[in-house]
């Protein structure tokens, strides 16, 4: 499976760990492109800190989405990452232009679940590749 | 498939309790605890939530794993596998 994550928005980014899980319970091989405004959710002080991620879709709800997570016993999502990458082979690559936007130059200014910073040749050789293609 | 009748009877040699978390908890609960068992052996879900029921027996078939079928309890499922 290949992955383009865009996204830096909490619930989207929570909806690509749900099926990084099931990818994962199912033995798939996953790259993840983190592209733009994705890579900016992975620096590490961001990362599980909801407070400074918005919603991708109606803001007003972002209070009761998180809450409700928090009572169905859901993981953040980087904790979905963390999983998947114990269970499956998941390598999450983030795209050089985009860590550089949020001023993360080197691998060491994002969380340790980052493998490395590609280009964007990486991601089309990828895509080209996978059997299953996803833009998050 | 087995019926409900041959269902209860089955003693799992392993038994995941998964009620309480949501998708997809039940489902990678599974595919940690099969990797415990041996081939043939049978294990056991058991989920509170709706979506495992379909869940697991889609993931069982591109696994590899038997699906042997599912009893409904009042909210909860028993869902039984045999391991490849």
């Amino acid at each position: 499976m290949c992955l383009g994550l865009f996204t830096g928005s909490v619930d989207k980014l929570t909806a690509a760990g749900v099926i990084l899980g099931g990818a994962a319970a199912m033995d798939m091989k996953v790259d993840i492109y983190v592209l733009m405004q994705g890579a900016r959710a992975f620096k590490k002080d961001i990362g599980d800190d909801a407070g400074k991620l918005n919603m991708a879709e109606n803001a007003a709800l972002k209070e009761e989405f998180l809450q409700s997570l928090k009572n169905l016993k859901v993981k953040t999502w980087v904790e979905f990452f963390k999983e998947a990458k114990s269970i499956t082979d998941v390598k999450i690559h983030i795209c050089g232009l985009a860590g550089k936007i949020w001023g993360g130059e080197k691998l060491e200014d994002f969380i340790g679940i980052v493998d490395d910073i590609v280009g964007i040749g990486a991601y089309i050789t990828s895509a080209q590749e996978a059997d299953v293609n996803l833009f998050i | 498939m087995m019926s409900t009748e041959e269902l209860v009877k089955i003693t799992a040699t392993k038994t995941v309790d998964a009620r309480g978390t949501a998708c997809p908890g039940p489902l990678l609960e599974a595919k940690k605890a099969i990797g415990t068992i041996k081939p043939g052996d049978i294990m056991e879900v058991l989920s509170s939530d709706e979506g495992t029921k379909a869940d697991l027996p889609k993931w069982c078939a591109k696994q590899g794993h038997e699906y042997l079928g599912t009893i409904e309890i009042s909210g909860y499922f028993r869902i039984f596998m045999r391991k490849h």
